[in-house]
């Protein structure tokens, strides 16, 4: 039975903030890794590396099946994971703003665990990859046009 | 039936001899034709509200804001149209006593009143004493009277007692008086919980987790609230003990999507996907499962109870679209409730009956609210072409729903009879959405 929980009291955990950030802030994620020393020099060059090639995939409105560019892009990420096993990911699922908020949440992790699905099936450890949804809370583009919404329907990856 | 005047019991109140002496049914007859009236939908019932009389001068300052409450307070449950006081109202006898003074019933009549209610005001030290009568207009014929005793510094709970007494002597059931909404506010791009009385008044943070915390859901005794946070960048579940302060964390793999207490019970149910699949089980308020209550592929989400607390809506895709069904809880038969559109969802069952409002998204991308009944007839669309329109919750007496719409730019709160009418805004500052308005206090 799956009646194991994990009920904790409220407690904020420091290494679970990172996770939390959002394609709109990762760009200050890179100081929390430099440190003095040329292994970590390298560490933070591999991260650098990671933003730029592991890349975001789209979905289409109400969706969380893989479009072909959704899969290319997913191909080219799974190959660079493969061969830099050092780097773990985060996907956030994401929505535009149409719909209801809380069907959204749903939607968005549906996004991030088909996401992991085809990494896992293309050789990435699942360990690696951790999900979660943010439904339409944290948009990509603030805009209301469909321009904005096809950027807002993604998983992010959160490289760390 | 049960007279409406029975459920007095915190307040001392005082009996008039005469009134003792008339049958009580000739009482429920006339409330059973406002009733009828207001349920049609045709009219309100015509009410005169004189302005609470005192005797001294110093005390005119709590007479006019016990004034303001009732009138805002009664203008607020749409049960009523309020109503110019006649000049000559009172025609003679002691002014500042109730039941000693005459009321002139053709002034009232003349004026189109069918109910008068006014009352004097006295201050002894830092209690106020309100004395209050509610007379039939049409016959002269006292309907209630009674004395409110308060602290001189809270006017508002002083006048929504009243308010309480008259809207309960007219539909025979607890008014909205003295419940509260759960919502959420967005500040600074931060979305945080916050609880106010009925009509906004009053607003006081409940979370304060920094970044992001949604849909509040307030337990039928309005003492546990249950919401989702994103405290630790991932949605836990969380249920604060109001009172107490305590709260309990479930931070089990997955999504936590939408509680929602189930009504009879102190349990909640939520939608949790550790199992692979988003399913929503019924939960413990200590976070523990009691069982899980759907099976099947698709997203299933926002449960809300009849109630009787027997049978749950909730919204599935298990068809493809979402749409709204509703289980059996003692049978676990399912039956799909919405048909019309591609995208319902947000259903919310009436405390009261078996109406469900839920939202649907239209083709041009607006969302509106619609009620139907839970057998599927009677559908009944509350809002249009306003935007977005969203996250229905009944009034604890099931005259009401507060919602949330971008009618007007940023989304807000807005509440409407049961009926669509009287759309108005709560006039919250800010953005808010995803009301949740208790049971009773």
């Amino acid at each position: 039975m799956l009646l194991c929980w994990v009920i904790a009291a409220f407690s904020v955990s420091g290494c679970g903030s990172k996770s939390s950030e959002t394609a709109l802030d990762t760009d200050s994620g890179s100081e929390q890794y430099a440190s003095s020393g040329s292994d970590s020099a390298s560490a933070s060059a591999l991260l650098e590396e990671a933003r730029r090639m592991v890349k975001d995939v789209f979905f289409q409105y109400d969706s969380a099946e893989l479009e072909s560019d959704a899969v290319s892009q997913l191909k080219n990420n799974a190959e660079w994971l493969n061969q830099n096993r050092t780097i773990s990911a985060m996907i956030e699922g994401h929505c535009d703003e149409r719909g209801t908020s809380e069907y959204n949440i749903a939607l968005g992790e549906k996004r991030a665990e088909t996401t992991k699905s085809f990494l896992v099936r293309a050789g990435v450890a699942a360990s690696r990859l951790e999900t979660v949804s943010f439904g339409e809370e944290r948009p990509f583009d603030s805009g209301h046009t469909e321009a904005a919404w096809s950027k807002n329907r993604r998983a992010h990856f959160v490289v760390k | 039936m049960k007279s409406p005047l029975m459920p007095f019991s915190k307040i001392v109140f005082i009996l008039l001899c005469c009134f003792a002496l008339m049958p009580s049914t000739l009482f429920g007859e006339s409330v059973k034709e406002y009733v009828k009236i207001t349920k049609a939908g045709a009219d309100r019932i015509p009410l005169v509200l004189r302005s609470v009389d005192v005797e001294g001068s110093k005390d005119a300052q709590y007479a006019k804001g016990i004034d303001k409450v009732i009138k805002n307070g009664l203008a607020f449950t749409g049960l009523f149209a309020i109503l110019n006081s006649p000049m000559n109202l009172i025609s003679g006898g002691e002014l500042y006593q109730t039941g000693k003074r005459q009321i002139n019933f053709p002034a009232l009549s003349s004026v189109g009143a069918e109910v008068y209610a006014g009352g004097v005001l006295k201050r002894k030290g830092k209690t106020l004493h309100m004395d209050m009568e509610v007379y039939d207009a049409l016959t002269g014929k006292l309907l209630m009277r009674k004395l409110y005793e308060g602290n001189r510094e809270d006017t508002r709970s002083l006048g929504h007692r009243f308010c309480d007494d008259l809207v309960r002597l007219f539909t025979g059931k607890p008014s909205i008086f003295g419940s509260k909404i759960a919502y959420v506010s967005r500040r600074n791009g931060k979305k945080e919980i916050y609880l106010a009385d009925y009509d906004g008044y009053g607003e006081v943070p409940v979370t304060s987790t920094g970044g992001l915390a949604l849909t509040p859901a307030l337990s039928s005794d309005g003492r546990q609230l249950a919401y989702l946070t994103y405290t630790r960048g991932r949605p836990d579940l969380q249920i604060k003990d109001l009172s107490r302060k305590t709260v309990v964390s479930v931070t089990r793999k997955g999504v936590k999507i939408d509680p929602a207490w189930r009504n009879g019970s102190m349990e909640l149910a939520t939608t949790f996907s550790f199992d692979g699949n988003q399913e929503i089980y019924l939960v413990r308020k200590s976070g523990s499962i009691v069982r899980r209550l759907t099976r099947d592929r698709g997203i299933d989400l926002s449960p809300s109870f009849s109630p009787d607390g027997r049978y749950m809506s909730f919204v599935s895709s298990r068809h493809g679209s979402p749409q709204v069904f509703i289980m059996d809880l003692n049978s676990g038969t399912t039956k799909r409730l919405t048909f019309d559109g591609k995208y319902n969802t947000q259903p919310a069952w009436s405390p009261v009956n078996d109406k469900i409002a839920f939202t649907t998204m239209q083709k041009n991308g607006e969302i509106d609210i619609f009620i139907v009944n839970a057998d599927g007839t009677g559908l009944k669309q509350l809002t249009y072409r306003a935007r977005q329109n969203e996250a229905p919750s009944w009034s604890p007496d099931g005259t009401m729903i507060v919602f949330s719409s971008s009618r007007g730019g940023a989304s807000k709160l807005y509440v409407m009879n049961a009926d669509g009418r009287n759309q108005r805004s709560l006039k919250l500052a800010g953005e808010q959405m995803q009301p949740c308005w208790s049971s009773f206090r």
